[in-house]
């Protein structure tokens, strides 16, 4: 590969990339793969050979959709782009003569696009239909049918196609239209209303201005900008379509070190890891350290159960990550920066490695980048399955190959850090970021977001909830917009108990305070915290000391043993929980679990001691209830608790068709 | 992974009275599929083959020198780099699937670190593994989403199957059943692992089947 020169990237800036006219990608991240995006990539190449089609097959990473894995998106001429989840190798031969030759879509697997659009500015040549109802009557072929009844009565059903949509990213608005490739979505309707969306919108292309739905899409794709449109491993790609290393060179040739920090100081960027301490001073108390090195690293050990942001972000979009170090390096003046990857994300550190060889190639990392005397290089250090690796001098002790245990602060890492010398910690998040605020300035980025907590944050969806996928939404979001309007709300229709967000180290969040906006204060006031971006959703039948025993087991596994409030406090705090889940605990058990509680949050050397009793305590502030139950009702009502739960998984999942979101 | 040398091959060798050359290539082809043989296979071998012992070793010795190669490769691979000794035992867990303690002894003398600095490490971190693992591997993802969407069922209903808890390898080797924190597909909760391949939304009624698999699988390449 030729090397990059200064004026090559200059030239890319100007530079419109022409992509092909028709397009198949396939997202291939950890989670499709597991679905089966492998074999639909394959089966769609022998197809595109036998056929001798002239579609591009391009390999992407993840747009976030766990829930309909494996995802691919599709651009054929004369049609919008067109998302299908739940693929399989058998759709593919229908895919490909309906989409490229007829110019119909499948039924089913549609997921339509979040863009709201509010005039019709072309005729429409599909209706996706879903009925969103709460109820189990599912209306969606009953539309169906109507909707190509009142075509076919009016001559149009050749020029309109019907289609049932998977999901519709609108719920529980009655049966939701939209129509393509315009995008005006249609909510509420009734059935007759079907004859006026043909006769005004199909027919004379005018809006229903009383069921039209205005509201725009929750989200806000910052960090997730280029996840399943570019290809992670492909570093061409990466400058042709998403303005690749614009943002460094910016910084090399156009900013100071000083102005990227002011930049970043506009931006209000505080660290998405989940402690929210404000990036560009740590930036600074990095670079004001006098030092011959100075390291930067990129906290990738996502440990944390429940949560998959990271791993998400560096399958789909590294070179972003990659750059964001290395502006951050150039600003601080570090000549070496590490990822610390967890070694069971093996697709990450792959595509991370694979991003690096690609820029050694170009010349973007190694001496003189670009010509601008600029020296960094950037390696993988693997994680080997320790959550308390996260921590910062943890894993700084972790590089340096020895056991992975946290040494107290102060000093701080950017005082003295790995090889004892000012080391800057990122999270994968807040470095993907950087180049974003970079291009467009901090002031935008500020734009974002509630007034302490700028920008947007990605969340990681899961448990009980219907659609569980990645959501990244603008600060100051309340969480029940995200559970309820932007991931359709519960399974099987159930109320929530509680959001618990934060993973081990956060707290549950009753549902009477899901109208909570988020940012790092509102979370903490309620006994939460952010942290790196695990939301777990749990319903009725979820037993709220079996979820603190949960991740209170969790850190009692994981703790490193160096202090004795951790040590021994979780392990006490273990043996009183368990005991009082057997209900065998005791009227005083509360208190001690408090005073435990209280004195490992004051005395642990690390964040992974100090956090572990906040699902305990938030649990029993919210929920203190279940504990007097059992703690009052005794062995007996443990039993029955117990018995009533298994009977409940039993009559369930045997019953338990594929749910459709 | 690597399969378990102490299981795969053993049926295959029922020669008796060997010669030297014919006991050589045997070992080789052994450790060319297994990238390694420790000592307790070959004890296990000369039990089989009712050779002596010393024997054995002596052969063993030639083949210990590649062992040596191997991990010269590796040191010197990551000799200049700091910090070097958990991505060297991430090379040598990949390719045998545990730190075999023959490999973690010419480990310190090759890196010229004591034996119990390597063993610190390794038994630190829950990714090094010091058994060598079963012929197949079953893994439930017990992270926070597959939990409450009953991987405590998938756990049960495995050991009852398999006959072993967390942790463990069935006794004939076969099976090496395991938890893990989390794999970050919490989308297909509740998940499980077998043999690399990750499957979804699994119910503990399939769990039967999904053993069934890997016993075929395992019929079919005998």
């Amino acid at each position: 590969m030729k090397t990059l020169t200064r004026q090559d990237l200059s030239a890319l800036a100007n530079h419109q990339a022409s992509s092909p006219a028709e397009w198949v990608r396939v997202q291939l991240d950890t989670g499709g793969i597991a679905a089966g995006a492998e074999s639909v990539c394959t089966t769609l190449e022998h197809a595109r050979v036998e056929q001798k089609r002239s579609f591009s097959l391009l390999r992407v990473g993840s747009v976030g959709y766990s829930f309909a894995d494996p995802v691919i998106e599709v651009q054929s001429t004369g049609l919008p782009k067109i998302l299908y989840g739940k693929m399989t190798p058998e759709l593919v031969p229908a895919l490909l003569s309906e989409q490229f030759d007829a110019g119909r879509l499948l039924e089913d697997h549609v997921i339509a696009t979040r863009t709201r659009s509010l005039t019709i500015d072309a005729p429409v040549t599909h209706i996706l239909v879903r009925d969103t109802s709460a109820d189990t009557a599912n209306k969606t072929e009953f539309f169906q049918f109507s909707f190509q009844e009142e075509l076919k009565r009016r001559g149009l059903d050749s020029r309109v196609q019907v289609v049932r949509a998977l999901d519709m990213g609108i719920y529980d608005e009655g049966a939701v239209v939209q129509l393509l490739p315009s995008a005006v979505t249609y909510t509420n309707v009734l059935a007759p209303d079907v004859a006026r969306i043909v006769d005004e919108s199909v027919e004379a292309d005018r809006v229903i201005e009383d069921l039209l739905w205005k509201t725009p899409d929750k989200q806000t794709r910052i960090v997730l900008r280029h996840c399943g449109q570019v290809d992670p491993d492909s570093v061409d790609d990466y400058l042709q379509r998403a303005d690749g290393y614009q943002a460094f060179a910016k910084s090399l040739f156009e900013l100071t070190p000083e102005k990227v920090l002011a930049e970043m100081k506009t931006s209000a960027l505080r660290g998405r890891g989940g402690a929210g301490f404000p990036t560009w001073m740590k930036w600074k108390l990095t670079r004001d350290q006098p030092a011959e090195q100075r390291y930067v690293i990129c906290n990738a050990d996502e440990g944390d159960p429940g949560a998959f942001m990271d791993r998400s972000v560096l399958e789909s979009d590294p070179h972003a990550v990659l750059e964001g170090m290395m502006i951050a390096a150039y600003t601080m003046g570090a000549s070496q920066g590490y990822f610390y990857i967890r070694a069971e994300y093996p697709r990450a550190i792959e595509r991370v490695q694979r991003a690096i060889d690609q820029n050694r190639e170009l010349g973007l990392l190694g001496q003189n980048i670009l010509g601008s005397g600029f020296d960094f290089d950037a390696k993988i250090r693997l994680g080997a399955g320790a959550f308390v690796c996260g921590e910062e001098t943890a894993l700084i002790a972790s590089i340096e190959g020895k056991r992975g245990t946290p040494s107290p602060r102060p000093p701080y890492p950017s005082v003295r850090g790995l090889w004892g010398l000012p080391t800057a910690i990122n999270n994968v998040e807040t470095l993907a970021i950087i180049p974003a605020i970079l291009l467009k300035g901090g002031a935008w980025y500020a734009s974002h977001g509630t007034e302490t907590s700028k920008g947007t944050k990605v969340f990681a969806v899961t448990g009980k909830v219907r659609n569980a996928q990645l959501v990244e939404v603008p600060m100051g979001t309340t969480l029940r917009e995200i559970v309820y309007e932007v991931c359709g709300g519960v399974l099987d229709g159930k109320e929530v108990k509680a959001v618990q967000t934060g993973g081990p180290s956060g707290g549950v969040i009753p549902e009477e305070l899901l109208n909570t906006h988020i940012s790092y204060e509102s979370l903490q006031e309620l006994g939460s915290i952010m942290g790196s971006g695990g939301m777990l959703v749990m319903d009725q039948g979820d037993s709220m000391i079996d979820v603190a025993r949960f991740y209170l087991r969790f850190c009692v596994d994981e703790s490193c043993g160096k202090c004795a409030p951790c040590r021994i406090g979780g392990y006490q705090l273990m043996q009183i929980l368990d005991r009082i889940s057997r209900g065998n605990g005791k009227a005083e058990d509360l208190p001690l679990v408090q005073r435990i509680c209280h004195a490992m949050q004051k005395a642990s050397l690390c964040g992974l001691g100090q956090t572990a009793p906040n699902p305990v305590i938030s649990t029993i502030r919210y929920f203190g209830e279940e504990y007097q139950a059992y703690i009052e009702g005794g062995p007996s009502y443990a039993r029955k608790v117990k018995r009533a739960a298994a009977d409940a998984a039993a009559s369930t999942a045997p019953s338990k068709a594929p749910v459709s979101p | 992974m690597k399969t378990n040398p102490t299981v795969g091959g053993l049926e295959k060798i029922s020669l008796k009275n060997a010669d030297e050359s014919a006991l050589i290539e045997i070992l080789e082809q052994m450790e060319h599929e297994h990238g390694f043989i420790p000592r307790d296979t070959a004890d296990e071998i000369a039990r089989l083959i009712e050779v002596k012992l010393e024997r054995l070793k002596r052969i063993q010795g030639k083949l210990d020198s590649t062992t040596h190669q191997e991990i010269k490769h590796h040191v010197d691979h990551w000799r200049n780099e700091e910090g070097n000794l958990i991505m060297i035992l991430h090379a040598i867990q990949n390719q045998h699937g545990y730190v075999p303690r023959e490999v973690a002894m010419e480990l310190s003398r090759e890196l010229g670190v004591k034996l119990a600095r390597i063993y610190e490490v390794i038994t630190f971190y829950h990714y090094f593994k010091l058994q060598p693992p079963g012929e197949h591997a079953v893994t439930v993802c017990n992270g926070t989403a597959c939990y409450l969407k009953g991987a405590n069922r998938l756990i049960d209903e495995l050991r009852i199957q398999l006959g072993v808890s967390e942790g463990q390898t069935t006794p004939d080797r076969q099976v090496h059943f395991d938890t893990v924190r989390c794999i970050g597909c919490c989308g297909l909760a509740p998940t499980m692992v077998i043999d690399g391949k990750t499957c979804g939304h699994v119910k503990s009624s399939d769990i039967a089947g999904h053993l069934a698999t890997i016993k075929t699988v395992k019929e079919t390449a005998a």
